[in-house]
């Protein structure tokens, strides 16, 4: 395992190339080039923001913002998922002529997801100066929660990743699955609106949802997150990652064969 | 001597799935439907190499060489067995793999460096000579996708050969750009071996395989058949295919005769001549010389049959490949019903490019005899087989003294010339050299 980190540390070259390239190829040759980025969180805010606010009547203090805090996060989380679970099957002509640690494409399309969360946090910042939001210090444990979500998003990306090698239409269930997904995490809802005889399962059985959580506390509420509850997320994402690395590995050995 | 690459006991099989279930949704619904036959693409493979050699694997399509390659550039993992692998390694497998068409030239080389394993001062310190080696100072700066194939190639092999690995292993890349890029592929290569490094060539251009290596091995159906000396190697490889493509002449002619043997009531009937085009058969794609027009055929009225054609050495025994000057003799063994007083035995040389070599007959060497056997052989003896390194065809033939073909067989042998010498043309005239003041 460590003997596998240090390889792949050897290729960050590649690492950081592959990002990006998965940045500028994304965007290159559109007219709005890199706006795009932004683009798609901001139109996923007003549809929500309109059909919660507007139809469904949710009483919050500028909902949007609430939405917003969990969207961007979420779309790290979504968009990584659903671009690893095909990245070793579209680069069938490098994994078959070259080689190279294979960790190496889910992580750049993790990584590249990441930069984009982080690209798209100005715009959110940028919104908590003009609603004149008590920004707090608590925005000091944002990298905290970010680490721990960076370690889970790439943990469940390289098994995805690797799986869908074998089995080609787990990009399709995944889709469907990652849709349920969204409405089980507290992102377009307050976790409070959750009936407290099951809140206890619905914050251990959803990863996403304390780091969900943790978020709109460093930014909605202006508070530091419950630390324990970090904790217990950082040990769960830590386990997800190493599993992601040992699924991975167990089944990367015939991606050559059978890409 | 430390060894670069030591293979012990390797076997790979692949699985040829005949219906294969690819989603979950398959295999949940016909988890019993997977069927599938092995291939075994090598078998307990045994290789030493030491550092600093250029070692040549050779071997017809499907023995497995592109395989071994695959697995000791780590791509695929050997089902039994070890692979140990001491230094950096490059693999020109595929050029320019992991190109992106909407980068410029220049992007690219970072890309297809980084993946290759350089880090960015390493290709920084190289991008001149990549360029340069590339010939691409005046593209570099367009997206790749404007580029044409040769250009394409040439940039991808730039980034690979300058990659500076300890072992370079080569899939039947050379062939890349005009003459003039590919002498300088050559320099590349033969600078790498002076450094020391260490090179592993698939190929299929045995003289290749001669000139470059030091080691050859010959895989066949995923065994190594040979290894050793190239001279002794690609001798013996050569003679293993002339040896096959003259035992398809053979299956070729059988067919033949099974046709004739069918019709033997329509023989009668048609006196003038017939022809019948012999269906072409297994000729192996090494040859990719070997062009439609040089199928085989038969014609003739059939009084003459001739059954077969052997090639022989002086000491007697059965050859598919000569010497260049060695003594070769042809055996045609033939029959006929009656005796027929007005018959010429002939034979032709052929180049695999259809350029005929040399041909005579009994008549124009003036060769008489009183009377055939029924059955016999006609003896050939060429003291000096003086034809230049390359590939050639038998045609022999039964006729009357004005042409009319009695048998008359295209195609009908084939075998091989090898010589050291390269000199040019067609046959070795016998010569000497003196230089002296006057």
């Amino acid at each position: 395992m460590w003997q596998r980190i240090q390889e792949i540390m050897a290729y960050r070259e590649m690492l950081r190339n592959l990002v990006h390239k998965e940045l500028r190829a994304r965007y290159k040759g559109s007219a709005l080039g890199f706006l795009w980025t932004f683009f798609h969180p901001l139109l996923l805010l007003v549809v929500y923001s309109f059909v919660f606010s507007f139809v469904m009547r949710v009483e919050m203090e500028n909902y949007s913002l609430y939405l917003f805090t969990g969207l961007l996060p979420w779309t790290f989380h979504a968009t990584s998922l659903t671009v690893g679970t095909n990245i070793i099957v579209s680069n069938s002509n490098l994994i078959t002529k070259i080689y190279f640690p294979r960790e190496v494409l889910p992580l750049s399309v993790v990584l590249a997801n990441s930069i984009n969360y982080l690209l798209a946090l100005p715009i959110l910042l940028g919104a908590l100066v003009y609603l004149k939001w008590d920004i707090g210090i608590s925005l000091l444990a944002f990298p905290i929660v970010l680490v721990i979500q960076l370690l889970m998003v790439i943990g469940l990306t390289l098994i995805v990743s690797g799986i869908n090698v074998y089995f080609r239409d787990l990009e399709h269930l995944l889709n469907v699955f990652l849709t349920g997904w969204f409405f089980l995490c507290p992102i377009v809802y307050p976790i409070t609106l959750i009936p407290k005889e099951y809140s206890g399962i619905y914050y251990t059985l959803n990863p996403v949802t304390p780091l969900i959580v943790a978020y709109t506390d460093i930014f909605y509420y202006s508070k530091f997150p419950d630390w324990n509850s970090l904790f217990y997320m950082f040990v769960l994402s830590l386990i997800i990652f190493f599993t992601g690395f040992y699924v991975f590995n167990s089944l990367q050995k015939s991606f050559a064969e059978e890409v | 001597m430390n060894m670069a690459i030591q293979v012990q006991g390797v076997s790979k099989k692949y699985r040829l799935y005949i219906d294969r279930a690819r989603t979950l949704k398959e295999t949940m619904l016909f988890w019993h439907r997977c069927k599938y036959h092995e291939l075994q693409v090598l078998k307990d493979i045994n290789i030493s190499i030491k550092a600093g050699s250029t070692v040549g694997l050779i071997g017809r399509n499907g023995s497995g060489k592109s395989t071994l390659l695959k697995l000791l550039s780590k791509i695929i993992y050997p089902d039994l067995g070890t692979i140990m692998i001491s230094g950096k390694v490059s693999t020109l497998l595929e050029l320019g793999a992991g190109f992106h068409p909407d980068f410029t030239g220049r992007e690219n080389i970072y890309l297809n460096a980084s993946i290759l394993g350089l880090s960015r001062s390493e290709v920084d310190e190289r991008i001149g000579d990549v360029i340069a080696f590339a010939e691409l100072e005046d593209f570099i700066d367009n997206p790749v996708r404007n580029y044409s194939t040769g250009m394409y190639m040439r940039l991808g092999f730039a980034v690979a050969i300058n990659v500076d690995p300890d072992i370079l292993l080569i899939d039947e890349v050379l062939a890349v750009g005009d003459a003039a890029f590919q002498s300088k592929c050559q320099e590349k290569i033969d600078s790498f071996r002076t450094r020391g490094k260490t090179i592993v060539l698939v190929t299929h251009d045995t003289s290749q395989a001669e000139s470059l290596c030091d080691y050859t091995i010959w895989l066949d159906n995923g065994e190594i058949k040979a290894e050793g000396a190239p001279h002794d190697v690609v001798g013996a490889y050569l003679d293993h295919l002339s040896k096959l493509e003259a035992n398809a002449a053979i299956i070729a002619r059988e067919k033949y005769v099974d046709i004739s043997e069918q019709s033997e009531d329509e023989k009668c009937n048609i006196q003038d001549v017939k022809r019948i085009s012999v269906q072409e058969e297994t000729f192996n794609n090494d040859f990719n010389n070997y062009q439609n027009k040089m199928k085989p055929e038969r014609w003739g009225n059939g009084n003459v049959h001739i059954n077969t054609t052997r090639m022989f050495d002086d000491t007697g025994n059965e050859r598919y490949v000569f010497q260049c000057g060695e003594t070769a003799k042809v055996f045609i063994y033939y029959e006929m019903k009656q005796e027929i007083k007005d018959l010429v035995f002939g034979i032709g040389i052929f180049r695999s490019d259809g350029l005929q070599c040399y041909g005579t007959n009994t008549y124009l060497d003036k060769y008489n005899q009183e009377s055939y056997p029924l059955k016999g052989v006609v003896k050939i003896t060429i003291d000096k087989l003086n034809l230049l390194h390359g590939k050639y065809f038998l045609d022999v033939a039964a006729h009357s003294k004005t042409g009319l073909p009695y048998d008359y067989l295209t195609r009908h042998w084939s075998f091989t010339v090898r010589s050291r010498i390269k000199d040019a043309g067609v046959t070795r005239l016998d010569h000497q050299w003196e230089i002296r003041g006057n």
